[in-house]
């Protein structure tokens, strides 16, 4: 019948149903009972990979915002390491690369032997490569198995080599830093600043790392991203340097030193001790030319501590870092060197060890009247020479201790000057040293041998780093007997100079010779104290920081500082003491000093011994100073070198404005170029003459791309108008005096 | 033909002479029509389960709109259930003609733009004519084969039913939407041996059908990711990175209902779910949401309800006074079968991936109001199995 056979079909149909369900039911129960576990546990404990996602790097502005230091995209081809252990893939991928990114075969080869490369990253073959080539690469993809491009931040510095030493520049983290950058969560191929702010502000430059964190598979493939957190820019820096002033400073600074390389130094007929006369270094001609080969200079504001301009030579180009130079030609422009005087990589101005010369006189005057040694009209009778009082006269006569010391020479007379009676006002001004030695005695034998000038000069902070956001700053040494002791240990002095501390010693202090030591910002930052009665600041270097993202100005070059948000003011500097400084004893000092850079002359002092005038040492130089530019006090100094050979003389000078509107001090010190007022003393008044809008200074503008055939750490930059140089009784640049 | 409301109560009192142990409307099998409303509630929640965290702006967007179509096809069923189906058979022609009509314009724009389409854009509601090719191939076929009165399907006639659901079928691979036109091929089966095709014909169906498939790769009437899709199934641990796509979405669904376990992960508690990972979950995967969320208890309630559907459709497959009615009963019976099982199955890895939704369950309009009218089509049949 034919219903039944209809039943039969819809049995059949029914049968199909139920065993389509019965499919689908055990499979589900296989999957949520039996492979559960499994299962789950692939989706709760699921491999993940993280990639770490590198911030882009603060930027670094001058006072006015001008850009120093700024992140550039680049892109750079890399290739997937794993895919070039096989020799065979690596041909064919170098080969086929080679043409695009104008790289030969063999430089990719030798990069890949060279073992500089984390197997785990893709291996960069070719750095900066243009968006078209990026673009090309990237649309044939199918040909370039394994190849990506990467997009990285490079470092440029818009008007390098301005303020080099300052801004610092970036490196690959080395072997040493490794642990400390890996423990701060840095990645190993990062680079990270070395020298300069970029170093010392690392931390807030840097930035915060983002994250990608990617579900892997069991081949490692990334199966999903599960969390991305983008990175955090760095900080911004607004520093205290004026671009304009740094590049003067700049070129003040190397216009002396090339100036001082075309003079010569006497190379005098001295007695000898068995009374033939020849000339001090027989070696050498009867002149011997300056080789002047480095100096720096620190101009701040004395009232703020802010730094000005801070300029040391030979100087660098800082894009050399980021130039990716082989390991040859970085020797060839950076030469390897145990030559103090050829060190580029060295900011003199925080890192130079000088003696300082009669700079230091104004502290030890300061250690004389405070301590009531002396008065501020006590007169000394300077006979030209000093002979020491306290020590037994038998121990000098047996030549066991030296007890005579010299003024300098006096060029009209051939002979040590002698001033006659000198207060301390005097003796700053013309510069009498025997003054000075014998406060270095008397203050000496009047303590019984404590170390009390010592304890007044570091009061103006030496011996201790001023704590400027430089690294590698030198602390500077003051010598007493535990630093005598320390360097007899480390085979400085010999032993039997290391066993004590005497009057000799002191003498020696006080006119800034001996183990002295000190850097031109210690001495520009002394001299600051003086100038602001009394106040020692940590030196500012940092105005402001602000949070990421501080927007471009329309005018070029620069940042649009009006949009910056302030994350950390530096409004008030950070005192470092308060020096006892009364207006009775301060005003002397200042006096003296002010007639050292007094315009016009007739500032000296007419000896009441031989009636001779002395002219102050600045006195030719400053005999034409503006009345309208910033009026000064300075002092020269001239620090002694390898076997007192006149072409060895330090050039020193320190100078502050007595226009408290116009708070500037500034220090210069030029290596082996000769006395004070020649070389040192120049820079300083240029600068002072720029500051006062008195000298023409060049306008500051970006840099040309970096030359990468030269082999030169900078171009030469020297001052287009010399005419600052002028001093009376010269022609300017080459007068000597 | 005679309508009254469904709710009403049967003799509820004298007098009421519209009431009679025949009249359809005392008829609707309560049984199937709770089951079918039960799986569409189900399918709102799962809808918005799995599609709640996919559009930040309005988690509701495609919930709001499967209710909206669940009422749109509640309509549509009410008037497929109020008319006999004889009346249906006599514009099974029409209807049929109208379809291929439609799906021929949808292949020739798909032509003309050099675009696939699967669907008519009619403003907010995108019209998928396959969709309705199901309801109508169906109708004109069992129209075509109750036709004979006899209890074995003729050779000639088989042919002519070939003609008709071929038609169609190739017209929507031509789309090309592979999944739909296996739907119809399902259909034509089961209606076939019900009507008593000999199992040679069925066999030549299944060649036949195998052999359009093939021809449609060949001649590259499939899309691309069809031909992926397919690979995939074949090789699910592939390593091509062109593939890598389409196996994670499987592996990934398959993780989802491992996930699940017996007891599941709890509403709304399903990473897998939540996540990202599974591509139109909303659509194409819901009983994987289902099985992560309510775990091997709930996948296999999900079943049960279909399970029951079925077997009440069966059921009144059995009771039709008519061969008509109980063709039209086995069609959809297959179809749902089919349907349930080949999402299910791709859902679980053990079917390729189409894009055939879950009736009742997955978000879209097309496929709602053909199930519902279908399933309006089985009460039509149980209401007037007394008549």
């Amino acid at each position: 019948m034919a219903a039944d056979k209809r039943a039969t079909r819809l049995g059949v149909l029914a049968l199909v149903g139920l065993v389509l369900l019965s499919l689908i039911g055990v499979r589900l129960w296989f999957l949520q009972t039996v492979q559960a576990d499994e299962l789950q546990e692939r989706v709760t404990a699921s491999k993940t990979r993280t990639v770490q996602l590198v911030p882009e790097r603060g930027r670094i502005f001058d006072a006015d915002g001008r850009v120093l230091a700024d992140s550039e995209r680049v892109l750079t081809v890399a290739v997937d390491y794993q895919l070039l252990r096989r020799k065979a893939n690596r041909d064919e991928i170098f080969r086929r690369l080679s043409g695009w990114i104008d790289v030969p075969v063999e430089d990719m080869e030798a990069r890949y032997q060279s073992g500089r490369y984390s197997p785990f990253l893709p291996m960069p073959l070719k750095e900066d490569v243009t968006e078209e080539v990026a673009a090309a690469i990237l649309e044939r993809s199918e040909d370039f198995p394994g190849v990506e491009i990467l997009t990285e931040s490079r470092r440029v510095y818009p008007y390098a080599p301005h303020a080099a030493h300052v801004i610092g520049y970036m490196g690959a983290i080395t072997a040493e830093q490794e642990d400390d950058y890996r423990a701060q969560g840095y990645l190993s191929n990062e680079r990270v600043g070395q020298f300069g702010v970029e170093l010392a502000f690392e931390e807030l430059l840097h930035g915060e790392w983002g994250r990608r964190v990617y579900e892997v598979d069991a081949a490692n493939r990334p199966v999903r991203l599960l969390e991305e957190i983008p990175p955090i820019s760095g900080y911004d820096i607004q520093l205290t340097i004026d671009l304009d002033m740094q590049q003067y400073v700049e070129q003040a600074l190397e216009t002396s030193l090339y100036d001082r390389r075309q003079q010569l130094a006497p190379n005098p007929e001295v007695e000898k001790p068995d009374g033939t006369r020849e000339r001090m270094d027989p070696a050498q001609p009867e002149q011997v030319p300056f080789k002047a080969p480095a100096g720096s200079a620190v101009m701040m504001n004395y009232d703020t501590a802010e730094v000005v301009a801070m300029a040391s030579y030979p100087t660098f180009d800082n894009r050399w870092f980021e130039a990716g130079l082989s390991g040859d030609k970085f020797k060839e422009i950076f030469p390897v060197t145990d030559d103090p005087d050829q060190s580029i990589l060295v900011n003199r101005a925080a890192q130079g060890r000088y003696n300082l010369g009669s700079t230091f006189k104004p502290f030890v005057a300061y250690a004389a009247l405070e301590t009531g040694l002396l008065g501020p009209n006590d007169y000394h009778l300077d006979q030209g020479t000093y002979r020491m009082t306290t020590v037994d006269q038998d121990r000098c006569d047996a030549g066991l201790v030296r007890c005579v010391y010299k003024n300098a020479i006096c060029s009209g007379t051939g002979r040590p000057c002698t001033y006659g009676y000198v207060n301390v006002n005097d003796a700053l001004a013309v510069s009498s040293d025997t003054y000075f030695y014998r406060i270095g005695e008397e203050i000496f034998a009047a303590n019984q041998g404590a170390p009390v000038l010592q304890d007044m000069v570091k009061l103006f902070g030496f011996g201790a780093d001023t704590g400027i956001d430089l690294p590698y700053e030198f602390d500077g040494t003051v010598p007493d007997r535990e630093l005598k002791k320390r360097y007899a240990e480390l085979g400085i002095i010999t032993e039997g100079e290391g066993r004590g501390y005497y009057s000799g010693d002191n003498v020696q202090l006080a006119i800034g010779q001996g183990l002295l030591s000190a850097t031109p910002l210690q001495l520009a930052n002394g001299y600051a104290a003086i100038a602001n009665q009394g106040f020692l600041y940590r030196p500012q270097l940092v105005k402001a920081v602000f949070e990421p993202g501080v927007p471009d100005s329309d005018r070029i070059g620069f940042a649009d500082l009006s949009q910056a948000r302030v994350h950390q003011s530096f409004d008030r500097p950070e005192l470092i003491r308060q020096i006892p400084f009364e207006p009775e004893i301060r005003l002397p000092i200042v006096a003296g000093l002010r007639r050292v850079t007094a315009p016009g002359g007739g500032q000296g002092l007419n000896s009441s011994l031989t009636g001779n005038y002395h002219r102050p040492t600045g006195e030719n130089l400053f005999y034409d100073y503006p009345a309208s530019a910033i009026p000064l006090a300075g002092k020269t100094g001239t620090a002694q070198g390898a076997g007192n050979y006149p072409w060895n003389d330090s050039s020193a000078f320190a100078a502050f404005s007595i226009d408290e509107s116009r708070p500037y001090v500034m220090s210069a010190y030029l290596e082996k170029s000769g006395y004070g007022s020649q070389a040192a003393a120049p820079v300083v008044k240029c600068s002072f003459l720029a500051m006062s809008g008195l000298a023409p200074m060049d306008p500051v503008v970006p840099s040309d791309p970096l030359d990468l055939s030269s082999s030169e750490a900078a171009p030469d930059q020297r001052l287009a108008d010399t005419s600052c140089f002028a001093s009376r009784g010269g022609t300017g640049l080459g007068a000597a005096e | 033909m005679t309508f009254t409301l469904p709710g009403r109560r049967p003799d509820s009192g004298l007098g009421n002479l519209g009431s009679s142990p025949g009249d359809p409307a005392r008829n609707v099998d309560w049984t199937l029509l709770v089951v079918q409303y039960a799986l569409t509630v189900i399918g709102c929640f799962i809808i918005y389960s799995a599609s709640r965290t996919r559009i930040d702006s309005d988690p509701y967007a495609f919930v709001t709109r499967q209710v909206v179509f669940a009422i749109v096809a509640s309509v549509v069923m009410v008037f497929v259930m109020s008319v006999d189906y004889e009346w249906l058979k006599e514009r099974a022609r029409f209807l049929y003609g109208a379809t291929l009509v439609l799906l021929a314009l949808l292949v020739m724009v798909g032509l003309v733009t050099g675009q696939d389409r699967i669907t008519f854009d009619l403003g907010p509601f995108n019209l998928q004519p396959a969709e309705l090719a199901k309801f109508t191939t169906l109708l004109v076929l069992a129209a075509y084969l109750a036709d004979e009165r006899s209890d074995e399907v003729s050779y000639p006639r088989f042919v002519g039913g070939l003609l008709l659901v071929g038609a169609p079928t190739v017209l929507v691979i031509m789309q090309p939407d592979l999944g739909s036109a296996s739907v119809l091929i399902a259909m034509a089966m089961g209606v076939l041996l019900v009507a008593g095709a000999k199992p040679k014909y069925i066999a030549l169906i299944s060649a036949l059908s195998l052999v359009t498939v093939g021809a449609a790769f060949v001649g590259r009437f499939v899309n691309q990711y069809q031909i992926e899709r397919l690979r995939v199934f074949l090789d699910q641990e592939t390593t091509n990175p062109q593939l890598q796509d389409a196996v994670y979405q499987v592996r990934n669904s398959v993780r989802a209902v491992g996930t699940g376990g017996v007891w599941g992960q709890g509403w709304l508690q399903g990473p897998l779910t939540n996540g990202r990972d599974i591509p139109v979950m909303w659509a194409d995967f819901p009983f994987a949401a289902v099985a992560e969320q309510f775990g091997l208890v709930g996948g296999a309630a999900l079943l049960g309800l279909f399970g029951v559907a079925l077997a009440r459709i069966w059921r009144i497959a059995h009771l039709s006074r008519d061969l008509l009615g109980t063709y039209l009963c086995a069609g959809v019976f297959t179809m749902l079968l089919w349907q349930v099982f080949q999402n299910v199955g791709m859902t679980l890895g053990i079917m390729p991936v189409t894009g055939l939704p879950m009736p009742f369950i997955s978000y879209g309009g097309s496929s709602l109001i053909t199930y519902f009218a279908m399933f309006g089509l089985v009460q039509s049949v149980h209401m007037r199995r007394m008549r």
